[in-house]
């Protein structure tokens, strides 16, 4: 496992993301794989990230496909694909 | 619609495996990834299983020729949906590409399970369901149909027209073809003659420098033999005087 952690698609965001990657990172390790988790932990950081994303989503015109990918395949589902019309 | 399949085992137990899935990028055989990025992420306590919306950055993978249909941005979208199920140790992994996703769409599922028979090893299967979208088949099939018409249209009042040009054409090359070859003719004339002609005024040309370099040479052999002459003649006159 490389110590070379990812960047967001939004370089102004890699910074939020990257603090936020290695708060949930132990928490996986270390509460989730091991059934210690009760909640889903780092999410505060989460939250901040997630402004910065929201923000560039939408000034990079990527929000209007995301909305159209998540009706196809919702979150709820697992992205498993809703029946498709045609 | 096409079906993709592949089956591998990793040498890990699936918590190394699941874990490592998601530091997964970057590495170095995945360079076309560029960047991932949580969209949203649930954990139920109750049913311990954490499921995560993610964006995957691509750098575009088409050929630049084909850019011009989809956009200049060279960067392409994948959303993935993930569902790890701590309990029965399987990670099942949802994407589908967003960018170019009218045309070609690509849903690929992937799961992590521990291997029943080998606790330390993790098995790992991948499926992606290719399809070609319609809207791109119903352009090409109006592409084409709109082209057999047009040649049905034209087919035999292009015949006659096309008929005409050729023999008109025929006529030009047949003339065009003599005259070519007479051309050529000329041309390969000209350029011995000029060639021979080069060579002889050359050799004419070093032959008279050859000769007028020998008349100088002579001449100023002859005045410097002359005006050493007076001079000695002059000398000796002097020298009389002088006694």
């Amino acid at each position: 496992m490389g110590n070379l952690m990812s960047t967001s698609f939004a370089p102004e965001c890699t910074e939020l993301k990257q603090k936020y990657d290695a708060c949930f990172n132990h928490w996986y390790t270390e509460k989730f794989l091991k059934g210690k988790s009760v909640y889903n932990e780092c999410e505060d950081l989460w939250l901040d990230y997630k402004t910065c994303l929201d923000t560039h989503l939408a000034k990079q015109g990527v929000k209007p496909m995301l909305d159209e990918a998540r009706s196809e395949a919702p979150f709820e589902n697992g992205g498993v694909p809703v029946e498709k019309k045609n | 619609m096409k079906i993709f399949n592949s089956t591998q085992t990793f040498d890990y137990p699936w918590d190394h495996v699941s874990a490592a899935n998601w530091q997964k990028y970057p590495n170095e055989v995945s360079t076309h990834v560029v960047a991932v990025d949580v969209l949203r992420r649930e954990f139920d306590p109750e049913s311990q299983k954490l499921v995560t919306e993610r964006l995957i950055t691509c750098k575009q993978p088409i050929p630049s020729w084909l850019s011009f249909i989809v956009g200049g941005d060279n960067k392409s979208f994948i959303r993935e949906i993930s569902t790890v199920d701590r309990l029965t140790k399987t990670v099942v992994m949802r994407s589908c590409n967003m960018t170019m996703c009218k045309l070609l769409k690509v849903y690929e599922t992937v799961t992590y399970t521990q291997d029943p028979l080998d606790l330390n090893k993790t098995k790992f299967e991948q499926t992606a369901e290719i399809t070609a979208y319609a809207s791109l088949r119903r352009l090409c099939d109006r592409i084409e149909d709109w082209s057999v018409e047009r040649f049905g249209q034209n087919a035999s009042k292009g015949k006659q027209g096309f008929d005409s040009v050729l023999k008109h054409l025929d006529e030009q090359w047949n003339g065009l073809a003599s005259k070519t070859t007479s051309l050529l003719g000329e041309v390969n004339d000209k350029t011995t003659e000029v060639l021979k002609e080069v060579n002889e005024k050359t050799s004419v040309v070093l032959k008279e420098v050859n000769e007028k370099t020998n008349v100088v040479l002579k001449e100023v052999n002859e005045k410097t033999s002359i005006v050493l002459k007076e001079v000695n003649e002059l000398a000796s006159e002097i020298w009389k005087e002088g006694n």
